[in-house]
């Protein structure tokens, strides 16, 4: 139905879908299983109890000796605490003595540098072979028909897996150095963490090892598994292996955090209670686990991009410049595709944090950090300015844009208004005379964004716009010219209409609800917006078959404003990343397990936000210093050899 | 005559105009629905597009840019009303400002249009301009400099944390009570059901109307002289607090919080606050030294009846609504 060319988009789309459908099974599934988790363990408890209690009856013993305690979260079907058996040590309330510090910083700020720079390399070692996973398998899928593309595929996904090989060991180290400052620095509190998470932290080490070596099988055996097409398909394969131990490793990690942040699987007193599935799945570990893929393929997509738009700016031929043009398309459409769906995770997380413990949610969005969150309102204002922005420029170098481009000053101005409601905070920084002058506390009119039913609003509408964005930018050079044409673009106009409207509507009656309600409408505001994009995106192809093309893009003319807007949005994912892992992570104020291991050091304080943005802007800084150095030492070994003949890649919206 | 130079008297000639003869009709005292100065503003706007449109018009980018930059903040500085805050008005800017930016650069030959005079100036083809913008630029500078450093007698600016984290429990005339799990005790019924709905809708509800008849008494003779006779914050002290009492008509009050949660704000009162919020940021007394703990919970079911918000419940357990 597709013509070739689309098809590799198409592919490439379907591709993304299906490999982030397999990551949010897990998320979905993870309340019906843990509800037979829950029953399973309250049987087993209950027969093992059983069990124990008619031993010991036997033995003529008495008491049992078997002590049992209450969990801090899981309940069981009655909604009283589930039980298991002591199975750990008490936490320690932790003095003096278990902290150690350096004389030229605070530990706590070393711990936060050497956490966040194992983070932001990791995020970018994981999201890599997904790309290449991905790369590859259109690569193979399109070379029968296109060597030439393949080629070209085939070599990017090499070329980036050289850099990720690097990075790689890069992580290593950083992970090294992360645990050195745990055990050094916080001695009394890694060794509490180390009884619970011991095996746990075992099997972390040998997925490890699983995944360095099918990373250096994948990598090295390019060139030998390529030609014969049953060892490539075997290669590509290697890649989903890979991913799926990166994946594993990343949720063993994260298991780690989320402990920290809504612990499960102890009693009051912080005593294992014998069951490390319920140490691990605590209730923030598939939202976060979620949210970072997510994170991860933006993260990584920006780098990739700006690597590409570095090497574009200072390309010294036109193939040059025509090849980084197209990967950093190629990073672009990965990095928007992760950027649409990644405030919903980001949602979801936030819900779960509130179920949690509403105390931790207020202290989020009211309290002490809820002019962060207004920051990272702007974050992400300037992230989708950036990627629309780059479609915007990216449109004008595709012939017969110029049918869409005019609409691109009513998107911008829609984009604007949206943003404007998004980040207007409830409460406004202001002097007296300034309140007396407004005459109270809220605005009469922007006041009334203040609260979530305009901001929910808001961002739906923004990424509606962002799609409507990408659909323009793939029909650019086409002429449709199926029977159905003016019957599809009416659908697709009904739908985007239909769907403003549906998210304002819902918006507006949102403010006539109670706030538990009020929560609820999220659901369809999200669920009209990937309306627009599965219908939009689905409708938008079907128009493609037989179309007439109005010209080829031209690759290596991309603006310097569109190539610019890689490298802010690259910057601005890597701040917002630390600006919220610094949130997730300080919501715990003074504790190192909420509510469990108090944290008595010297540097149990929330930092201001002056020094907070400080230390942000440190770590994405020396973060880039090492990325700068990473690329380079990628390439040092040469460039692949591109065994087919040269030419340039002819991307979808070239299509027939 | 030129087209640029009429399309530039179009926008300063109509916008003296529109600002000097119009606005005043556009804002009575009575603001209806036609009259007020947003219709105004979408007039004048109107009156540039189609002005525009019937003359032919089409200035350069840069001066489009220019008229885009200039709506939003004649609308910003001069429309919206009532004035906001300095730190408000700078975020906006800056929005819009971004915004102009990607209207002028969605398209690389509409941004090369826009540099142009910008580079032209700067290397001297346009020497005049060079000359006003190498003058104008120091004064500038030295005027943003003295504004700033010239002395201000306001008190400075604060960063507020409107809602506290509440603490896990709390304790009132001796008793704790765990804030997660705690409910008005009006508001449960017979059968310990938490009732979040609007029971006072039911005219045979006597005994809650008459604990909101109560609650209202109290509220009058205690709390009304702070946060208003309509419960919107401005009682006939509100103005020498800063900040102001709490507005609880507003969607971001008392409608996103708990019952418990005011409890607590209530009981405590500014000196409870944490540390978070720093104690010296409320003036409310702590009412658990006045009042007793059904008189507390009385207050807040007036609140939220005489409001119409619900209070906020996590989880279906025990409530229903």
């Amino acid at each position: 139905m597709l013509g070739k060319k689309t098809r590799n988009i198409g592919t490439f789309a379907l591709g993304l879908v299906l490999a982030i459908a397999v990551y949010l099974i897990p998320g979905m599934t993870g309340i019906a299983d843990a509800k037979e988790a829950f029953a399973e363990q309250v049987f087993a408890e209950e027969a093992f109890a059983k069990e124990v209690l008619a031993e010991e009856a036997v033995e003529g013993e008495g008491e049992p000796e078997i002590e049992w305690g209450q969990d801090v979260f899981y309940k069981d079907w009655e909604g009283n605490p589930l039980k298991g058996p002591v199975s750990g040590y008490p936490a320690p309330e932790l003095g003096p003595e278990d902290y150690n510090n350096y004389e030229f910083a605070p530990s706590r700020i070393i711990l936060w540098v050497a956490n966040q720079q194992h983070l932001y390399f990791g995020s970018f070692v994981l999201a890599v072979p997904i790309f290449c996973m991905l790369i590859e398998f259109i690569g193979i899928r399109v070379r029968e028909e296109d060597p030439v593309m393949s080629g070209k595929y085939d070599r990017l996904a090499k070329d980036l897996m050289k850099v990720s090989l690097t990075a790689y060991s890069w992580t290593a180290i950083l992970g090294g150095i992360l645990l050195f400052t745990f055990i050094t620095l916080f001695p009394g509190f890694f060794k509490y963490m180390a009884g619970i998470f011991r095996p746990v932290m075992h099997v972390y080490a040998l997925m490890f090892l699983a995944e360095s070596g099918v990373l250096y099988v994948y990598y090295y055996g390019w060139d030998k598994m390529n030609d014969d097409p049953f060892l490539k398909w075997v290669h590509c394969s290697l890649s989903v292996l890979l991913n799926l131990i990166g994946t594993v490793l990343m949720y063993l990690a994260n298991s780690w955090a989320t402990f920290m942040q809504a612990p499960g699987g102890i009693d009051s007193e912080g005593r294992f209670l014998g069951n490390i599935w319920h140490v691990i799945h605590s209730t923030l570990w598939n939202p976060v686990g979620v949210h970072r893929i997510l994170g991860n393929i933006v993260f990584g997509g920006g780098i990739v991009g700006a690597y590409a738009a570095y090497h574009y700016l200072t390309a010294k031929n036109e193939e040059e410049r025509a090849h980084y043009d197209w990967v950093c398309y190629v990073a672009m459409f990965i990095c928007i595709f992760g950027l649409i769906p990644l405030p919903f995770a980001g949602y979801w997380l936030m819900k779960e944090v509130y179920a949690f413990r509403q105390q931790m949610g207020i202290t989020l969005m009211g309290g002490i950090m809820a002019w962060l969150f207004i920051i990272q309102a702007v974050m992400i204002g300037l992230l989708f300015f950036a990627a629309n922005s780059y479609l915007h420029n990216g449109m004008a170098r595709v012939k017969g844009s110029h049918r869409y481009m005019k609409y691109c000053k009513y998107m911008v101005l829609l984009l604007i208004c949206c943003f404007t409601m998004w980040m207007t905070p409830h409460t406004i920084v202001m002097t007296p005379a300034e309140l007396k002058a407004m005459g109270g506390a809220q605005h009469p009119i922007v006041g009334h964004f203040g609260v979530m039913s305009a901001k929910n609003t808001a961002v739906n509408l923004m990424i509606t716009t962002t799609i409507l964005c990408f659909l323009l930018y793939q029909r650019a050079n086409k002429k449709i010219t199926v029977p159905w044409a003016t019957v599809g673009n009416c659908w697709i106009a009904a739908i985007f209409v239909g769907a403003a409207a549906n998210i304002i509507f819902l918006g507006v009656y949102g403010y006539a609800l109670p706030a538990n309600q009020r929560v609820g409408l999220s659901v369809p505001q999200v669920t009209t917006t990937l309306t627009t994009l599965f219908a939009g995106t689905a409708i938008n192809i079907s128009m493609f078959k037989n179309s007439e093309s109005y010209g080829d893009i031209q690759w290596g003319t991309q603006s310097k404003v569109g190539t610019y807007a890689i490298f802010l949005l690259a910057i601005s994912f890597t701040w917002l990343m630390g600006l919220m892992g610094y949130i997730r992570s300080a919501v715990r104020l003074f504790w190192h397990v909420t509510e469990v291991v108090r944290d008595n050091s010297v540097d149990a304080y929330t930092l201001t936000i002056g020094e907070a943005g400080k230390m942000l802007t440190f770590n994405t800084l020396f973060v880039w210093t090492q990325f700068v150095v990473v690329f380079w030492v990628g390439s040092l070994t040469g460039k692949s050899p591109v065994k087919t003949p040269v030419a340039v890649p002819v991307p979808a919206q070239q299509q027939q | 005559m030129n087209k640029t130079l009429v399309s530039f008297l179009v926008f300063v000639v109509g916008l003296a105009v529109f600002h000097n003869a119009i606005f005043p009709i556009f804002t009575p005292k009575e603001v209806g629905w036609f009259l007020n100065r947003y219709v105004y503003f979408l007039l004048f706007v109107a009156y540039l597009i189609i002005t525009h449109f019937i003359l032919r018009l089409k200035p350069p980018i840069s001066m489009m840019g220019l008229f885009v930059w200039g709506i939003g903040f004649y609308f910003y500085k001069f429309v919206l009303y009532p004035p906001i805050p300095w730190t408000l008005f700078i975020t906006y800017m800056v929005m819009w400002s971004i915004g102009t930016f990607l209207y002028i650069s969605q398209d690389p030959e509409t941004f090369r249009e826009f540099r142009k005079p910008i580079v032209k100036a700067i290397v001297g083809e346009y020497k005049l301009a060079q000359i006003v913008l190498m003058i104008a630029m120091p004064i500038l500078v030295g005027w943003a400099t003295y504004q700033s450093i010239y002395p201000s007698f306001q008190e400075p600016v604060e960063l507020r944390t409107v809602h506290p984290a509440p603490p896990a429990t709390t304790k009132v005339h001796g008793k704790t009570y765990p804030l997660e799990s705690t409910n008005n005790p009006f508001r449960v019924d017979e059968q310990d059901n938490y009732k979040d709905s609007f029971p006072f809708l039911d005219a045979d509800k006597h005994e809650y109307m008459k604990y909101v008849t109560e609650g209202g008494t109290i509220f009058f003779q205690n709390c009304h002289f702070c946060h208003g006779d309509q419960l919107n914050g401005l009682g006939m002290f509100s103005h020498v607090f800063n900040p102001t009492p709490a507005n609880f008509i507003d969607p971001g009050t008392i409608a996103m919080l708990q019952e418990a949660f005011i409890f607590w704000r209530v009981s405590k009162g500014g000196p409870g606050l944490p540390n978070e919020s720093t104690p010296w940021s409320s003036a409310m007394p702590p009412w658990e030294e006045h009042l007793k703990t059904e008189e507390i919970w009385k207050v807040i079911l007036f609140e939220y009846w005489y409001t119409g918000w619900h209070p906020r419940t996590f989880g279906t357990e025990g409530s229903e609504g």
